[in-house]
């Protein structure tokens, strides 16, 4: 059966918050801790590092403290299940939905019964984050799915997930359209953090001459209506449009559009981020416009938070940061993409395919636990 | 292959034809691309006023958010002072770009949005400036941050990409027309330039190969008639060999023929002086007198050019000469005048001639003037219808008709056998004195 899961933009979108506002300030009146407030760049991850030892007092328990149940949490869920079983671990999960409160106190519950390891996609990272702190400070493995604080830090990279869309976008446009292209961007204004993907797709398409970007809008709201809309509006002042670029949800409303104004071909490309189920579907039809969507593989990711859970619990240096590497969904991949999700442990077993999921940064353990991550992380910050 | 004269006429005309089918669709191309020259180049003027207009339209909105903007970070209304212009002018590009949509595309709804969304970005432009203008500076940052102006400058840029892209193509296409349709003036031109020069070789190579058959049949004529002169010159010379040594031997033989009758008079003479008897010696004298006619005309036939005719003129003059010489003893005091025309008579005619005129003068001095003097006339004149007429006359005793003749009548049947050779007729006037015989014959003119 396959599994699909949702995206991270919301959790992303609370993250960027941070950034103005001084997330560190949150923590200053704590004597304990504050970790690295400082943004800095971590180096590569050294599996060869030091042991430390081993947590003392906790219970080889995993907590998920979900932030609610959509499909890309439960993918999270999947993943920490089967390492949790994998690796011989108790596993439990609560859902807030989308309850900050609840959810702090979901954490704070895994406190006190000793739960060695806590993941957490934080509902509002100013009320989560001092239950995580919690946490990190009773020795306990923190990981947070983007913002901090944490002891592994989970994000996904825009930019890339940007110039993968992209790259794929123009190796259709040189191979089928002949070098030649209309393309509508829908863009995502409304979170200022994911501006570095539009960057990167623009960047992709910028040095081919024969590519035009006749629409560059956001569409308001970024839903599949919105999508809709924008895209009848372009159709009025361009009949013609090859590809059109953006998130899954404002690419299907584009989908129904052309498909009304009798303007979808089969040799266009409409390309989305989010491995949105629906766009997969369209996907798999292989004979459509829609030609891939750029995915986060939620279940691989999570199968790898629990097993660095354990491996923290079992003393070992674990990184301080990762990230999911995006890949882009096509009608060629889409069945070992689906086959990974289902069998997370397989893919993160083989360094080979865990590499094109995950990349991790830095080290930490138990013994340098006060040196955890409290600055919103990115591997793409300069 | 020889060409022949109508062969070069027909291929001549084919050639003018084909020479003049070229031009009339170099002419007909070119007058036909010239007229979709002028429909492209209304239309390329068309689409550059419509890209022009979009581009001044849109250039204007971006100067007025530029002073909106300046003066919502700044609050110094120096910000403002071109927005009101950017205001008017977006206004008036927005009515000529509506214009001249109007003609193209199905482009209603299209305008008809773009100048909602210019009205509403302007109303939004309006209202920062009047709300910051009012000190409502968080009214103002809130409406600034809410991304409507933004929004309403991207869905702007989609038409005014929309509609300069289309004006672009039109534009590119318009020009591709024109280098197609150079193209085609320059492909018919070379094709027609092609088929005239086509026309022209193939003219200059059918005259001129008209023209060397020409000339080669005329240096054949020419080579012929040198051939045919080289051959008639050789033969005329072999002719004129021929006749020179034919006129040689004739005159060789009359030579000898006259030769020969100088001796056969001169046996005659040696003979009759031999006889005793005048009357056998006046018969041998006679004959010698005859022999001496004919041998006179060989001998003027030896000495002349012309062997075929003899001018009595000059041969009688002799004859009668030798008569007036032999004759002498027939009669005594006898004179014997003449008075000759320069008539032409054939040879054989004119040894008959002389033949009777030595028989009708010896007559004559023998028996007309019995009795002493008297006068003999012998006179020659050419008569029309190229005839002559001889007469010889005397002023004697006359002749009676019917009356025996004198002597043995040889003399007369000689005259009669001799005017029958000439085709002639003898005829005897009676003269009060004397007789006239008149022998009438035809001459050689």
């Amino acid at each position: 059966m396959r599994r699909k899961f949702g995206t991270l933009p919301k959790l992303m979108g609370r993250a960027a918050l941070l950034l103005p506002l001084g997330f560190s300030a949150v923590a200053l009146a704590d004597d304990r801790p504050q970790g690295i407030t400082e943004p800095q760049i971590l180096a590569p991850f050294n599996p060869y590092a030091a042991s430390c030892m081993v947590p003392p007092g906790l219970d080889r328990s995993l907590g998920f403290a979900q932030d609610n149940n959509r499909q890309f949490i439960e993918g999270v869920g999947f993943g920490l299940a089967q390492a949790a079983k994998d690796r011989g671990l108790s596993y439990e999960a609560h859902s807030a939905n989308n309850d900050a409160v609840a959810q702090a106190a979901d954490i704070r519950s895994f406190v006190e019964r000793k739960f060695g390891a806590v993941i957490s996609p934080p509902v509002d990272v100013f009320q989560v984050a001092p239950a995580l702190q919690e946490v990190i400070w009773s020795g306990g493995y923190v990981a947070t799915v983007v913002p901090p604080p944490a002891t592994t830090i989970l994000n996904a990279p825009q930019y890339l997930t940007g110039k993968v869309l992209g790259d794929d976008a123009a190796a259709f446009i040189r191979d089928t359209l002949g070098g030649k292209a209309n393309v509508a961007l829908l863009t995502q204004d409304s979170l200022q953090f994911l501006t570095p993907r539009f960057v990167a797709i623009r960047d992709a398409l910028k040095d081919m001459p024969g590519v035009n970007i006749i629409a560059d809008i956001s569409p308001n709201p970024v839903s599949e209506d919105g999508g809709y809309a924008t895209m009848k509006i372009i159709l009025e002042a361009h009949p013609n449009v090859d590809v059109v670029l953006g998130a899954d949800a404002v690419v299907l409303g584009a989908l129904r559009a052309l498909r009304e104004a009798g303007r979808d071909r089969p040799d266009q490309y409409l390309g989305g981020i989010d491995g949105d189920p629906t766009a997969i579907f369209e996907i798999e039809k292989g004979d459509g416009p829609y030609k891939a969507s750029i995915a986060l593989s939620s279940p691989v990711f999570g199968y790898a938070l629990g097993n660095l859970a354990a491996d923290w619990l079992d003393g070992k240096s674990v990184p301080q940061a990762m990230d999911i590497l995006p890949v882009a969904l096509t009608k060629d991949n889409l069945k070992q993409y689906e086959a990974d999700q289902a069998d997370p442990g397989a893919v993160f077993n083989d360094p080979v395919r865990r590499d094109a999921y995950l990349r991790m940064y830095g080290n930490i353990c138990y013994d340098s636990r006060d040196r955890y991550l409290n600055f919103p992380w990115s591997s793409e910050a300069e | 292959m020889p060409i022949s004269t109508r062969s070069v006429i027909v291929s001549s005309f084919a050639f003018l034809f084909v020479g003049l089918l070229a031009l009339l669709g170099i002419v007909l191309v070119t007058l036909w691309l010239n007229e979709r020259a002028q429909f492209y180049f209304d239309d390329v003027v068309e689409a550059r006023d419509t890209r022009s207009a979009a581009v001044e339209l849109r250039s204007a909105i971006q100067t007025a958010e530029s002073s909106q903007r300046g003066f919502m970070v700044t609050g110094n209304e120096i910000y403002l002072a071109p927005f009101d212009v950017a205001k008017t002018q977006a206004q008036r590009q927005m009515g000529i770009l509506k214009q001249l949509l109007s003609s193209y595309r199905a482009s209603d709804t299209a305008v008809e949005r773009l100048m909602a969304i210019n009205t509403a970005k302007f109303d939004e432009m309006d209202q920062t400036i009047t709300l910051k203008r009012a000190r409502h500076d968080d009214e103002a940052l809130a409406l600034f941050r809410s991304n409507k102006g933004k929004a309403l400058m991207d869905e702007a840029n989609i038409f005014f990409s929309g509609i300069i892209r289309s004006t672009d193509d039109r534009l590119t296409a318009g020009v591709a027309e024109q280098r197609e349709n150079a193209g085609w003036v320059r492909l018919v031109s070379a094709l027609g330039a092609l088929v005239i020069l086509a026309v022209v070789g193939g003219a200059w190579i059918v005259l001129s190969r008209y023209t060397q058959e020409l000339r080669a049949t005329r240096d054949e004529v020419t080579a012929l008639n040198t051939d045919l002169e080289k051959r008639v010159g050789a033969r005329t010379a072999d002719l004129v060999m021929a006749r020179d040594r034919a006129q040689l031997l004739l005159s060789e033989v009359n030579h000898r023929v006259a030769n020969s009758l100088a001796m056969v008079s001169s046996l005659v003479n040696l003979q009759s002086k031999s006889l005793t008897d005048e009357a056998a010696k006046r018969a041998l004298a006679e004959t010698q007198d005859r022999i001496f006619a004919v041998s006179l005309v060989h001998k003027r036939l030896y000495g002349s050019s012309d062997v075929g005719a003899v001018r009595l003129d000059e041969y009688l003059s002799g004859l009668l000469e030798h008569l007036k010489t032999s004759l002498r003893h027939d009669g005594q005091g006898v004179s014997l005048s003449y008075e000759l025309a320069p008539v032409l008579l054939k040879t054989d005619a004119s040894i008959n001639l002389g033949v009777v005129v030595t028989e009708l003068v010896t007559n004559a001095f023998k028996y007309a003037y019995p009795d002493g003097a008297g006068q003999v006339r012998v006179l020659l004149r050419e008569l029309p219808d190229g005839k002559a007429e001889l007469v010889v006359e005397d002023d004697g005793i006359g002749r009676v008709d019917g009356a025996p003749a004198k002597g043995t009548g040889l003399g007369s049947r000689i005259i009669t056998a001799m005017a029958s050779g000439l085709q002639a007729g003898i005829e005897y006037r009676q003269r009060n004195p004397g007789t006239a015989a008149a022998l009438t014959f035809p001459t050689v003119a």
